[in-house]
């Protein structure tokens, strides 16, 4: 695990290692190959290069190199940069990145998890309209280092919603995302979080025929942390980590973080009925006790 | 069966969460969830005590006969062994 640091002090070191300069990049790493459309992680350097054409070097300290192809798109540049790169560059710097997205209140982090299309990103749209802040869209970083409690650092300022979504939500579409996603970017309602705060809260989005809120408790909240996110193969890629590491990683957020079930009907009834519920909890329950 | 009964430490990770204990086999991956006896034995598992003690010791703390409870934990124990996460002496 990490030394010990500081909230801020994880944020400028996020800060520090995503920052970008624009040069042709490696075709090889620690006398590996690299391929296009392969990554690999050798000596603490990370090495993405694209079918596109695209590639990224990330050596510690010395941030992230981006190689652009002839007819290069920045939407896709700005989707690799933002996703696995800095989900990798997040990994070898000791954080633990998460598949959800967050709102903040009252000084902390709820979080919401669930596959592709579960409507994470919807959620921290319509809460925002309720009047809380999005503190992430789509991947969450964790910063592990205090042993006594997990801080959560704010991911980028905007939300990714589909057209659906965005008619759901009635959220502004600022531009598109680009390369194929069929997803716009929208400005969250209640603006963002800009420092790091603690992670109170996880909460798993299911589909159900009505909406329920259920605490998740015992070995379930084990269980639940299995995850297929790209963003968990990068962690395992990155840092070598065998199943012990993995089941202490996974014992600390099951003990550390409260943890809840959030069914719904996907329909506009349903997705009202969702934000009622979170809405209460967070009113009735606090952020610390949303069990 | 009466020797002592050893976790295999070096082949599992373990933590409580609330009334359960999770057990994880390093080598397979799978986990055990444990409550109620089966936590009572995997923690009574513990490299001093042989198999006709810890029976002794559920029998009185959950007063039920040992000839009743005895077929339910030899058939954990079993499992545990064939797991791999328990040897003998």
């Amino acid at each position: 695990m990490s030394a010990l640091r500081s909230p801020t002090q994880a944020m400028e070191l996020m800060a520090h290692e995503t920052r970008v300069a624009y040069s042709a990049v490696p075709r090889e790493l620690g006398g590996i190959p690299v391929e296009p459309g392969f990554r690999l992680f050798s000596n603490g350097q990370f090495l993405l290069r694209c079918e596109s054409g695209y590639g990224y070097h990330y050596v510690p300290g010395g941030g992230v190199t981006i190689e652009r192809p002839a007819s290069g798109d920045p939407d896709e540049e700005t989707l690799w940069l933002y996703g696995s790169v800095y989900s990798a560059i997040a990994c070898l710097n000791g954080f633990y990145p998460v598949h959800a997205s967050a709102v903040a209140h009252r000084g902390h982090v709820i979080a919401f998890t669930g596959p592709s299309g579960a409507g994470k990103s919807t959620l921290v749209a319509g809460l925002g309209q309720r009047g809380l802040p999005m503190f992430c869209d789509d991947t969450l970083l964790l910063d592990l280092s205090d042993p006594e409690r997990i801080i959560a650092l704010p991911g980028h300022k905007r939300l990714k919603l589909t057209e659906h979504a965005l008619e759901l939500t009635s959220a502004h579409a600022e531009q598109p995302v680009g390369a194929d996603t069929g997803k716009s970017y929208a400005a969250p309602p209640a603006g963002d979080v800009r420092e790091a705060l603690p992670l109170a809260s996880l909460v798993f989005l299911e589909t159900g025929s009505e909406t329920t809120w259920h605490p998740i408790t015992g070995a379930e909240r084990f269980a639940r942390l299995a995850d297929d996110h790209y963003t968990q193969d990068l962690y395992r890629e990155s840092r070598g980590s065998g199943r012990a590491e993995q089941f202490a990683l996974r014992a600390r957020l099951a003990t550390q973080v409260s943890m809840a079930r959030l069914a719904r009907p996907i329909s506009k009834a349903g997705y009202v009925a969702s934000l009622d519920l979170v809405e209460a909890m967070l009113r009735d329950g606090g952020e610390e006790s949303m069990e | 069966m009466t020797k002592v009964l050893t976790k295999r430490a070096d082949r599992f990770s373990e933590t409580t969460i609330d009334d359960e204990v999770v057990v994880m086999n390093l080598d397979s991956g799978d986990f055990f969830s444990l409550v109620d006896s089966a936590r009572a034995i995997w923690e009574l598992i513990d490299g001093k005590r042989d198999h006709a003690t810890i029976m002794t010791i559920l029998s009185e703390r959950f007063g039920t006969p040992a000839d009743e409870i005895g077929g339910e934990v030899d058939r954990f124990i079993a499992e545990l062994e064939a797991a791999g996460l328990v040897g003998r002496g």
